[in-house]
């Protein structure tokens, strides 16, 4: 029972939270400008709605979502916007993306609010318009959109909703520091999302290192017992990585979430406590999301703890007033110590998606040792929660058998790094995962993009042989039209065209046969093609793709279903135009009938 | 400092363009014996566990230290026994080392036991360690890599599995194809499908049977022949056996035989070790002991009145010949072992049926553990195989979703 209700492998790194446990949160001095980068989020890149040299409150939507996937961005100061351009953002490789700069006094915080609204009355087309409108995205690390995450409805039936409070990740303590003090709230948040999800029940994951978090959920879940909603609590022994999501639903519910699919497919919605405060607050004081809890920790600060700070925060500031030793000072990490990215340097902002700063002295997160030849030594796969084999996805990836690691489900890592924490070799596993990942994507997406072409060009020709094709449908109504009136006379002197348009009984039967079979064939193929097309847009559309994949994917099955059409309709034009032909001179010719979504507009 | 200044200005040589290029492995080889590498990898995860490379082969290598020792004084001991008894020492300048350390032949001497026993056997280790070390850095310069902690482990296992008396210039024959053939042309550590000790054991067993046959016993006095625990059995049965030694003899490592391979007591506080820092896979050792156990059990309800061997029970098994020490070190080698949990079992018990079948069926080769050990790494990946393609089906047919995409 306590077996099957658990994940394997994992591990237990040394969790060193107590540094940044010892304060409540504090609230960080109010910024003179901040930095807001325009994709603080999964997906797409927000579109400004702004300019310079505007006045801004605190709470102003600077930017607007961009397609499916995608959050707004709200001003997190009252000031005036200086600059739209590149800057660095918080990226592993050190990127730089637009960000919108505003300036402020560092005194006045003047908010534009949208008006309160009582989650329990307002209507679900409320509710999303809300989440919509406030920006509020995972602030556990990942930063999915939480307003595509709401209408989960619409796909799948979801009957728990769990709060992923394991916060498993070393160091990071900011979900724990949130529900010791808002536990009441983040409940509230949870009911809301529950509402929206139709979920039955919510139940919350906890590890068991976080005895005053765990009671003050334990008080809040008691004072609200009044709610028709059964909230239950689970604590459970810390073990690394508990707080990934199919592991906690492993976990809690022994539900084993599929192979490239999500949490929702088996029912279940994840949520972090600290994105239910920031939806709760949204909704409830019409506060879009602006500011964030953030672990500020490490030995080289002298004060760790945990703050809230306004989004776009440049980091160093946040670092100065914690007490940061610059001396000391050896690597400064962004999210745990485990998944976390390695920052280049201080100055970039605070982002929607920054649970955590680590600054570590050397001492502490000492650098990588070289990397040494794998040994089969099997320790990764002994550490790995997902089941699978790490050591053979480590061969397939050096050697770019990507085909193999794919067999071997390279997809289903969550690149949690375990593996590379156990490797006596000191082998960056999760890199290499990484890098295969991003060869196989990128390979995809090429032979997709040629597929794509082919499938343009297809489209064409079948676009012009249906033109083709009721042309002369037409002209041979015309002519049937034309010789009607003088059949009777028995005019010997017959045309080309029609000696082929009225050939033999025989030979007009057998074409007609063919033809019928064809434009069965053809229907069969449209119907097959709108089919997978359904399919494709419903499940890209929830999984949460990287918007330009999914809409290419997308494009190219209508362009394959027009093409489909495009061959029906000349199928059928040419069956019309052969059935006249068949039936004599004694009918009056049909136009070729050309179904109704033929006629739309079609062309990619 | 001063090893990291002369270090640091002798680095330039061996840097692209140097005069020492070639050499930089070496360089690179000495440098980080004294000080971690400055070299690194951007990794993920930013933590890691304490356990290293350098520390499981250093562990494994102490573990064989009981097994060592005992089979020092064992050596020293069983040739003393024999001079005793009336053979002449075999002379030479080990003997003038023996006089000079211990004073003489003394069989309650755990002293001159032990000083005779390390002539014999440090010279082969000596030996395994210089001429496999020349080979290890000889491919490490020109593939340009480091020098790779996991030589220790080999060359301490294959000093080990030899006799005493066995000539030096085999030792170096014997590590030189162990390491050249066994390893280094598959592309070095971790691609190795054979255990490279082993495959150095396997070719001077074939090729010198003179010295290492397995059905003489080898101890260090000259002229003293006899017949191994083994062979014993297979010509005049189980009771020639028990009359020769008991069973606690066997156990303690109380007989001749290789090294390090007597003494199964010793072999198996190595396990000990060995299991409880989890180097070892507990999946493989009990694979190779349920299989020896279930083949030999078999052998012995059959029974047989032409070959002895069939009454051997499994607990003489255990004891005799290299069963344990190859139990223990060489069936768990990572390397060249399955590597899916069940698939260890399957290997393991490949082993134990393998050892019994070749000492029952084919007693031609009495140092049955060795042949069926490589042959089980000839089968590993195929053993891997079937289990992950097993695998991979049953969570088709939960998830369905390959299935779909393939059809």
């Amino acid at each position: 029972m306590a077996r099957a209700f658990d994940f394997p492998g994992g591990i237990h790194p040394p969790a060193r939270k107590a540094a940044s446990t010892q304060h409540r949160i504090a609230t960080a001095a109010l910024p003179r400008r901040v930095i807001l980068p325009l994709g603080q989020h999964a997906g797409q890149p927000a579109e400004p709605c702004v300019e310079v040299g505007q006045r801004v409150d605190t709470g102003t939507r600077v930017a607007k979502a961009q397609g499916l996937i995608s959050a707004d961005v709200h001003a997190s100061i009252t000031g005036e916007v200086v600059a739209i351009g590149s800057y660095p953002v918080p990226h592993p490789a050190g990127r730089e993306e637009t960000c919108i700069v505003i300036e402020g006094d560092g005194i006045r915080d003047d908010w534009a609010l949208l008006p309160s609204l009582d989650w329990r009355r307002a209507d679900h087309a409320t509710l999303h318009a809300r989440l919509d409108a406030s920006g509020v995205v995972g602030l556990g690390g990942a930063g999915f959109p939480t307003q595509v995450k709401a209408r989960v409805r619409e796909r799948n039936a979801i009957d728990t909703l769990i709060v992923n409070a394991a916060e498993c990740e070393p160091y990071i303590s900011a979900d724990d520091m949130a529900l010791r003090e808002h536990a009441a709230d983040v409940l509230e948040g949870a009911r809301l999302i529950a509402k929206l999800s139709g979920a039955q029940r919510i139940i919350i994951g906890i590890e068991d290192d976080k005895p005053e978090a765990i009671r003050a959920l334990e008080r809040g879940i008691a004072a609200g017992q009044a709610h028709p909603l059964p909230i239950s609590l689970k604590p459970f022994p810390a073990r690394y990585p508990s707080g990934g999501e199919k592991q906690l639903i492993k976990r809690l519910l022994d539900r084993e979430v599929p192979s490239r699919g999500l949490p929702a497919d088996i029912g279940v919605l994840c949520h972090n406590p600290g994105t239910l405060l920031a939806a709760l607050q949204a909704v409830r004081d019409g506060r879009p999301l602006v500011s964030r809890v953030i672990t500020l920790t490490g030995e080289a600060l002298a004060r760790p703890g945990n703050v809230e700070a306004r989004l776009g925060t440049p980091m160093n500031e946040l670092l100065a007033t914690a007490g940061l030793d610059d001396d000391r000072l050896a690597r400064l990490i962004m999210g745990g110590p485990m998944m976390g990215m390695e920052l280049s340097r201080l100055d970039l902002p605070v982002v929607k998606s920054s649970n955590c700063l680590i600054a570590a002295t050397l001492d502490e997160l000492p650098p990588p040792p070289a990397e040494q030849p794998c040994i089969r030594c099997g320790a990764c796969e002994d550490a790995c929660p997902a089941g699978l084999l790490p050591q053979q996805l480590y061969w397939f990836a050096r050697s770019r058998e990507h085909e193999k690691a794919e067999l071997f489900n390279l997809f289903d890592c969550i690149e949690c790094g375990a593996c590379s924490y156990v490797c006596p070799s000191h082998i960056p596993l999760v890199d290499y995962y990484r890098a295969a990942k991003s060869e196989i994507r990128a390979n995809a997406f090429e032979a997709r993009k040629a597929e794509h072409a082919k499938h343009r060009f297809e489209f064409r020709q079948a676009r012009i042989e249906r033109e083709a094709a009721e042309k002369e449908a037409r002209r041979q109504a015309r002519a049937q039209a034309a010789k009607r009136p003088t059949s009777m006379a028995a005019n010997s002197t017959t045309s080309a065209a029609e000696s082929t348009a009225q050939p033999q009984p025989a030979t007009a039967d057998a074409d007609l046969k063919s033809l019928r079979i064809a434009q069965a064939a053809a229907k069969a193929a449209v119907r097959k093609a709108e089919k997978v097309l359904a399919r494709v847009s419903q499940s890209t559309s929830h999984k949460g793709q990287p918007q330009g994949q999914s809409d290419g994917e997308i494009e190219d099955l209508e362009v394959q279903l027009a093409t489909a059409r495009e061959n029906l309709a000349a199928i059928e034009a040419r069956l019309a135009a052969a059935k006249d032909a068949a039936a004599g001179t004694t009918q009056a010719p049909t136009p070729p009938s050309r179904s109704a979504d033929t006629d739309q507009e079609r062309t990619p | 400092m001063g090893i990291r200044q002369t270090l640091d200005n002798l680095e330039p040589h061996f840097h692209k363009g140097g005069k020492y290029e070639q050499f930089y492995p070496l360089f690179e080889a000495v440098d980080t014996i004294f000080y971690a590498p400055p070299s690194v990898t951007k990794t993920t995860a930013h933590v890691r566990d304490g356990v290293d490379l350098k520390r499981i082969m250093i562990t494994v290598w102490m573990c064989t230290f009981p097994a060592m020792f005992f089979g020092m004084w064992n050596a020293g001991w069983q040739a003393n026994t024999a001079i005793a008894d009336g053979y002449a020492s075999m002379g030479g300048w080990r003997e003038a080392i023996l006089m000079l350390l211990a004073g003489g032949h003394d069989v309650s001497s755990v002293w001159s036991n032990f000083v005779l026993g390390a002539t014999y056997f440090l010279p082969i280790y000596l030996v395994t360690f210089v001429v496999g070390g020349f080979w290890e850095v000889l491919f490490a310069i020109k593939r340009g890599h480091e020098v790779n902690e996991g030589f220790f482990v080999s060359s301490v296992l294959f000093a080990l599995i030899l006799p005493a008396t066995i000539p030096l210039w085999q030792v170096a024959l014997g590590i030189t194809f162990g390491i050249v053939i066994g390893k280094e042309i598959f592309g070095g550590t971790g691609k190795n499908f054979l255990n490279p000790a082993l495959t150095g054991r396997a070719f001077l067993y074939f090729a010198y049977p003179a010295q290492i046959s397995g059905d003489s016993v080898w101890v260090a006095a000259d002229g003293y022949t006899g017949a191994t625990a083994l062979s014993t059995t297979f010509q005049n049965g189980m009771s020639a056996l028990t009359d020769q030694f008991s069973w606690m003899d066997a156990f303690l490592g109380y007989i001749p035989g290789s090294i390090g391979e007597t003494s199964t007591l010793a072999i198996l506080i190595g396990a000990i070790v060995l299991l409880w820092t989890r180097i070892a896979s507990w999946r493989i050792m009990l694979g190779v002991f349920l299989g020896m156990v279930a083949t030999s059990s078999l052998f012995n309800a059959v029974g047989s009145d032409t070959n002895a061997m069939f009454a051997m029970p499994w607990y003489w098994h255990l004891v005799v010949g290299g069963f344990a020490f190859g139990m223990v070190f060489m069936a768990t080698d990572p390397v060249s072992a399955s590597m899916t949990n069940k698939g260890r079992f399957a290997f393991g018990a490949l082993i134990g049926v393998m050892t019994v079948l070749i000492r029952v069926v084919n007693p031609a080769f009495p140092e049955g553990i060795m042949l069926a050990i490589l042959f089980a790494n000839l089968f590993a990946p195929l053993i891997d195989h079937f289990f992950v393609q097993a695998n991979i089906k049953r969570r088709q047919k939960r998830t369905g979703a390959m299935a779909e995409e393939s059809a």
